[in-house]
């Protein structure tokens, strides 16, 4: 470790003086050192070059295990590329299934921005559809106000859903990560508890709600196009005004650089962290409406699986910007309805979803260190 | 309840315990080095699977423990790597090997045609002469792996306490910045302790599929690798603590079989809950009887970065 090089290295300042020769017959490996620096800048397109290459390097590895797992290589580009995207009815597919995705990538990032990690996106979810068909089944208000009655209960429950956590945390300190979980698996069995039980569809007995009526779902646009993809862009818009342009966007972004000094220049920081994260759990139970009224038109017993880890996800790829994360949204909701074509074709597990997903997060996560770090090698070749 | 009821629950409490237990045993040795490793349920899935693999292959029951632990080290790698070398945030990181090894377990799982396959466990030992006591004797008839369980956290803890690389250990996750300028190499004493920590966790995960339900099923940890995080902090990352919990939470799971055969009507979501409910609990407990002294490593979570002295 006394290295030479190395000690220019910990004092700035020695590096301005001379340097004895390096004897450059005799270069032991250990001196070649490579050391790494942090990177204050980098220039927006050397970045998006790097998330670029990331996520093909992700596509790829996902492409090969796929290719492993017995996908012919030629169908898998056609199905994820033309199928996917350029086929009008599979299009509508990933629309349909893009709106519950953008309002959990939205709650994910609506809490993260409060450096809140807020890991129960499912259980809020399974609670704002619970509280959705809990309208439809009791019947509550007339029916021309069933949609907001259940728009609204499934809000409601979403956001009292993270309460708890969010109390938790500031108040007591518990850590929100595992409380956040265990509620997920308490929501889970909870909706198994309804479906199995009270809640089971009296005309064929299978585990799961009565269907809604027509007026309890969320109407077509036209075209094969639901309304969930609507809503699911108007709160994306909101979402933007409120963090971008906002007074409490600037707070939550004051809050997310350093709270301490968030608090010492006057922001309320407690209120500004409790809006975001019961925001987050709304949108999430948003999510579970657009489920429910928008896809299912009746509570199931597995529908949340996969939304949580896809909405920390998309908040982590687009960085808790609400606009990116509609974009990416749509790329995951891509993803999801390949997987299950490929799920009925090739018997390739639904989780191999997940497995895709995971790789590309580890790919972009690992890329940021390109973009926060430079590597330069350092040795006695190096100081001279 | 009865005698016979009480003196089940308690004699099957350890085939519960012992995954929670090494699991968190796992979990401390990588967080007392700062890692935070939430990974936990994927290790243990990677695991299981790998477990069940080597049993249905070779067998051996022995082998397919140490198999399913290599197994487990081999993919922490990946998380060491993202980690320890690339800084990536310990939170996403482990998240994201999470649902990376619940993908590749469930597609290898289904490929491989491991699903629901049973297979033979491992045999019970007495421990002689507890076992021929009266009444209370049969308590001490558990699988090897119950028994081998307490001379690892003994090592565990003694290592620890007693050996100046255990001390080094600690001190790369209370204060990276000291250990490197005391000649510690923070970077190889965490990457080791990701692996060792993580081939504990792999052979909780292998004792779940090859001992105690001797199958394997996509998913089959159901989130006791969380809980398993949730426990270390209870155990505010001391071993023996770890084991005591682990215990609880067995006694806890060990019950609901119990009462349902005893006859006890209960709803059976709610009962599935309880090990969650439990944990949030404890959590909160935790919390409540937060002492002045906190045991929790100072560097947990955080990237050791050298050129940050400056």
């Amino acid at each position: 470790m006394a290295d030479a090089s190395l000690a220019a290295m910990a004092h700035p300042a020695l590096t301005d003086m001379k340097t004895p020769e390096p004897v450059r017959t005799h270069q032991p490996l250990a001196s070649r050192r490579y050391t790494l620096e942090i990177r204050q800048h980098m220039a927006w397109r050397w970045q998006a070059l790097i998330l670029g290459i990331a996520l093909l390097v992700g596509l790829a590895i996902s492409a090969a295990i796929l290719v492993a797992a017995g996908v012919p290589a030629d169908e898998l580009a056609n199905e994820f590329v033309m199928q996917t995207f350029f086929d009008g009815q599979n299009f509508r597919a990933v629309l349909f299934q893009a709106a519950p995705m953008i309002l959990v990538g939205l709650a994910g990032s609506m809490a993260f921005r409060a450096r809140f990690w807020n890991l129960g996106l499912e259980g809020q979810m399974i609670w704002g559809a619970i509280g959705a068909t809990a309208v439809s089944m009791w019947q509550i208000g007339p029916d021309n106000l069933r949609l907001p009655l259940m728009f609204v209960a499934a809000i409601g429950c979403g956001l009292l859903w993270v309460l708890g956590p969010a109390w938790l945390k500031l108040k007591l300190g518990v850590n929100e990560i595992i409380s956040t979980l265990m509620l997920n698996y308490m929501a889970a069995n909870f909706l198994l508890h309804l479906v199995y039980g009270g809640w089971k569809d009296p005309k064929d007995n299978f585990p799961y709600s009565p269907q809604f009526r027509a007026f309890e779902r969320l109407p077509e646009l036209g075209a094969g196009v639901g309304s969930a993809i609507l809503l699911a862009g108007i709160v994306a818009l909101l979402a933007w005004w409120l963090v971008g342009v906002s007074r409490a966007g600037l707070y939550l972004r004051f809050v997310d650089a350093n709270p301490r000094v968030a608090h010492a220049a006057g922001v309320p920081v407690r209120r500004t962290i409790y809006g975001a994260v019961l925001l987050s759990g709304a949108m999430a139970g948003l999510a579970g409406f657009a489920v429910v009224a928008g896809q299912e038109g009746r509570l199931t017993q597995a529908f949340y699986q996969g939304y949580g880890f896809s909405g920390i996800l998309i908040a982590f790829l687009a960085r808790n910007n609400p606009l990116a994360a509609t974009v990416v949204a749509l790329l995951v909701a891509a993803l999801f309805v390949t997987g299950r074509s490929l799920q009925v074709f090739y018997q390739v597990p639904f989780s191999m979803v997940q497995l895709i997903q995971a790789v590309i997060v580890i790919c972009v996560a690992s890329s940021d260190f390109f973009i926060r770090h430079r590597l330069r090698r350092v040795g006695r070749e190096a100081v001279a | 309840m009865s005698g016979g009821v009480v003196l089940n629950w308690l004699a099957s409490t350890p085939d519960f315990a012992v995954p929670y237990a090494l699991a968190a045993l796992g979990l401390i040795i990588c967080e007392r080095a700062g890692v935070l490793s939430l990974g936990a349920e994927g290790l243990m899935l990677v695991g299981a699977l790998a477990g069940i693999g080597a049993q249905l292959a070779l067998g051996q029951p022995a082998v397919s423990l140490v198999l399913a632990m290599l197994a487990a080290s081999l993919v922490s790698v990946l998380f060491a790597v993202m980690v320890i070398w690339l800084r990536v945030n310990q939170v996403i990181a482990g998240l994201a090997l999470v649902f990376f090894c619940q993908g590749l377990t469930a597609l290898v799982g289904s490929m491989a045609d491991w699903t629901n396959h049973a297979t033979e466990g491992i045999g019970t030992m007495a421990l002689w002469p507890l076992s021929l006591l009266p009444g209370v004797g049969r308590l001490f008839e558990q699988n090897a792996m119950v028994w081998l369980t307490l001379p690892i956290f003994g090592a565990v803890a003694w290592f620890f306490a007693r050996t100046s690389t255990g001390l080094r250990l600690r001190a790369v996750g209370e204060n990276p910045q000291a250990a490197d300028a005391a000649g510690i190499r923070v970077t190889a004493w965490r990457f080791a302790a990701v692996l060792a920590g993580s081939a504990l966790v792999g052979l909780a995960g292998a004792y779940i599929s090859v001992v105690s339900t001797k199958l394997w099923i996509a998913g089959m940890t159901g989130g006791r690798g969380w809980i398993a995080v949730g426990l270390v902090i209870f155990a505010r990352w001391s071993p023996w603590k770890a084991l005591a919990g682990a215990m609880l939470f067995g006694c806890i799971e060990a019950l609901i079989p119990q009462l349902a055969a005893a006859g006890v009507q209960l709803p059976q979501y709610f009962v599935m809950m309880t090990p969650y409910a439990v944990t949030l609990g404890v959590m909160i407990w935790v919390a409540l009887g937060k002492r002045s002294g906190d045991d929790e490593p100072g560097a947990l979570g955080q990237p050791y970065v050298r050129e940050e002295r400056r």
